[in-house]
């Protein structure tokens, strides 16, 4: 029987990755001893107080907020290739839904730990519930990020039921006690058609609930920004301006993704170079969109130069951060816009590249907005010294900024583990319905 | 061709030293009447008082001065601000130093309406404490005398103008206080506004303010007045009074009302709405979903 030869063959090939083996013992060894390190930076910081920092009055979230805002921004792709593409009838998307899915979950869960490296007294962080007030946006967003990591986490596991089944019974070498685990997360499923269909609802209702949660999360986040009048952050599309933004970073992030477990899990067979160029249109689309708004963004206060603005894009344009905003909007947007019209650049081992790039992009634009406002109040600065003015992180800085990647990096790693990415069960159903 | 770069160098180097003649006499010029130059604080400068001076320099004078002998004044200021532990500063007589703090002059402000006297004397102490050779000498006149001076202010509602006369009560007798700079103040949040300009008292010890006819007052119209006077023999005097011919005005306080700054109790109602309405529709989402997943599972049983 062909057919069941298939389904055997796709349930071994995607079941195959979830095993301990070296490698995946020495690449976790490598990053716990890096988070150990970073950790020792934090506690530096913990112990030694801000000082330890580039931060200061002025420049007072500096790399610490812009890689808040970074993690916020990637952990939105788990909404757009899951539900927006999933509603809108891109069969081709569903084999990546549930990477991007790992991604969103991995990043929205570490984005508050993000914030709280800001914090110079961590221990009062209770004080923002305590004291909460509805007014501050900081609160709309701890509720919102909360919110997101759940639902999100919700996305993962509900369509995942049926997987699980399969993993408590496939899996062979299984430990009894993982093989419980999975048989309870299953929740008793039968393939019933009635469990099918509660699986088909509850999964729709998720996709359309995330789009409007996933937005408020990004724009809420923006909201922190331009819910004051500072210059640069003074802006009406704001929060558009960072969910597209979001969209770019996020993509990037999935095509690395694809790219290694695709390598390392010889998942050659069901991430083709097909979904490759799909995604490489897709973050063509995303990356016009965004460049759009970052035209919106910069040209309109440009073109009004209004003097408190002026002296931002002054320094924007050609002044201390010129080099960095150029690279920014030319190496991270617009020149992977253009390779990537090209269909020899959609292949894998560009798209590597280009993904790492447009990632690295996305880092330092969130650099770009947060620190040259910063270093521009509306108040003149005098009479301080250099450093207050202008801002450059230290190591510290930087191996505490570190660490939520690496902390990313370990639960992607740990969840591709030990459920398989992807999802058998749509797999098995995909290949029966096109017989 | 050499010539005339030698004429127009000497001509160029002559403007300059002109210029900077003229700039350091401007900064030192501070034409200091001679009988403010003689004038003493009546206190002692102790340590107390160098410390409470402190403190109103650093609110004060620190921005534009910077910390005597730091040498950190703002240096983008035209004159720059001098460090007042110079020894330029030092060589002026307390009555030098007094007359300059209140009178002030092109970027410096006066401070005769700002601080007190007592805390003008403070801040002098404070600046001498930099100085080893420094040796005060106290006024001989005495700080209690001040007390025996009475105001009388007098409103007249069809002309809306102030009438006060000043006058101490000596043993010997009344003594009106000719010719004395007066000023007339109103309490508001922040400091005190002043009612028209400072004036001198007649021979009669009275001086006349015209009161504005808008000026807000509390819900019953009261406006609590102020009134300085500067006497050589009595010194400061400080006179309050509060009077009932202000504006009624009954403005309810910025934290009265709902509003995005209040606190959480008086948050807009929008926002109350907004929020809930969204933690809401997540909870309903949430319990379909945890029913769903129950659903699910007694699915598998049958």
């Amino acid at each position: 029987m062909a057919t069941k030869s298939n389904t055997d063959k796709i349930t071994t090939d995607l079941l195959r990755p979830i095993r301990l083996n070296k490698s995946f013992i020495i690449w976790m060894g490598f990053l716990g001893v890096s988070l150990v390190i970073c950790l020792g930076a934090y506690g530096w910081q913990l112990k030694n107080g801000m000082v330890v920092t580039g931060l200061g009055d002025y420049v007072s979230w500096g790399m610490y907020i812009s890689n808040f805002v970074f993690f916020v921004a990637t952990s939105l792709i788990g909404m757009l290739i899951s539900a927006v593409l999933g509603l809108s009838g891109q069969k081709w998307a569903a084999p990546l839904a549930r990477i991007a899915e790992i991604i969103a979950l991995a990043f929205a869960a570490v984005a508050g730990l993000v914030i709280i490296s800001d914090m110079g007294r961590p221990e009062r962080l209770l004080n923002v519930i305590i004291h909460a007030r509805i007014q501050s946006p900081i609160v709309w967003d701890i509720t919102v990020v909360s919110v997101y990591v759940l639902i999100s986490a919700l996305f993962l596991y509900i369509p995942l039921i049926p997987d699980l089944k399969i993993c408590a019974e496939k899996l062979e070498n299984l430990p009894p006690f993982a093989r419980k685990i999975y048989k309870a997360l299953s929740l008793n499923w039968n393939d019933t058609p009635e469990q099918k269909k509660i699986i088909k609802q509850t999964t729709r209702t998720i996709a359309i609930f995330i789009i409007p949660v996933a937005l408020a999360i990004h724009t809420v986040t923006s909201w922190l920004f331009a819910n004051t009048s500072r210059a640069g952050w003074d802006s009406t599309i704001y929060g558009p301006y960072f969910v597209t933004g979001a969209f770019v970073s996020g993509t990037a992030a999935v095509i690395i993704a694809m790219y290694f477990f695709r390598k390392n899990y010889k998942l050659h067979d069901y991430i083709t170079d097909s979904h490759f160029d799909m995604i490489g249109k897709l973050l063509v689309l995303v990356s016009l969109v965004y460049l759009y708004f970052n035209l919106n963004e910069y040209m309109v206060p440009f073109y009004k130069m209004k003097e408190s603005e002026a002296i931002l894009l002054h320094d924007l344009f050609s002044g201390n951060h010129a080099l960095l905003f150029w690279s920014v909007q030319m190496l991270g947007l617009v020149l992977p816009i253009i390779l990537l019209l090209f269909k020899k650049m959609r292949k894998p081992q560009p798209m590597l590249l280009i993904g790492i790039m447009v990632l690295l992009g996305a880092w330092f634009k969130r650099l770009i907005i947060v620190v040259p406002t910063q270093e521009h109040p509306y108040l003149p600065i005098q009479n301080v010294p250099l450093n207050f003015k202008i801002y450059s992180p230290t190591l510290v800085e930087t191996l505490i900024s570190i660490a939520p990647f690496i902390l990313v990096l370990m639960i992607i790693t740990l969840l591709a583990k030990v459920i398989p990415i992807i999802p058998v069960h749509e797999t098995i159903e995909h290949l029966e319905e096109n017989k | 061709m050499l010539r005339t770069n030698t004429k127009l160098r000497a001509t160029i180097a002559l403007i300059i030293t002109t210029f900077c003649f003229l700039q350091v006499t401007a900064g030192n010029n501070w034409n200091v009447p001679a009988d403010k130059k003689t004038k003493n604080s009546t206190f002692k400068f102790d340590a107390n008082t160098v410390k409470d001076g402190e403190s109103v320099y650093t609110k004060n004078c620190v921005s534009c001065h910077g910390n005597p002998t730091k040498g950190n004044s703002l240096k983008s200021l035209n004159p720059v601000p001098p460090d007042l532990s110079s020894a330029k500063t030092q060589e002026l007589t307390d009555g030098e130093l007094f007359y300059i703090l209140n009178t002030g002059r092109v970027i410096m402000p006066s401070f005769n309406n700002v601080l007190s006297e007592e805390d003008r004397w403070k801040v002098i102490a404070y600046i001498r404490s930099f100085n080893k050779n420094y040796v005060q000498q106290v006024s001989t006149n005495d700080a209690t005398k001040s007390q025996l001076v009475k105001a009388d202010i007098d409103f007249n509602k069809n002309t809306n103008r102030l009438t006060i006369t000043v006058k101490a009560t000596e043993k010997t007798g009344s003594v009106l206080l000719k010719n004395d700079e007066i000023a007339l103040f109103a309490n508001r949040y922040f400091g005190r506004l002043q009612i028209g300009e400072s004036q001198r008292t007649s021979a009669d010890g009275v001086a006349v303010f015209d009161f504005p006819k808008d000026l807000p007052g509390d819900k019953d119209g009261n406006v609590k007045l102020v009134v300085k006077i500067n006497d050589d023999t009595y010194g400061e005097i400080l006179r309050l009074k509060t009077m009932q011919i202000g504006i009624p005005t009954d403005k309810p306080a910025l934290n009265e009302k709902r509003a995005i700054w209040n606190v959480l109790a008086k948050a807009p109602y929008w926002i109350i709405i907004l929020y809930t309405s969204g933690v809401l529709a997540f909870g309903c989402v949430l319990m379909y979903l945890l029913y769903s997943l129950n659903r699910l599972r007694k699915a598998g049983n049958n």
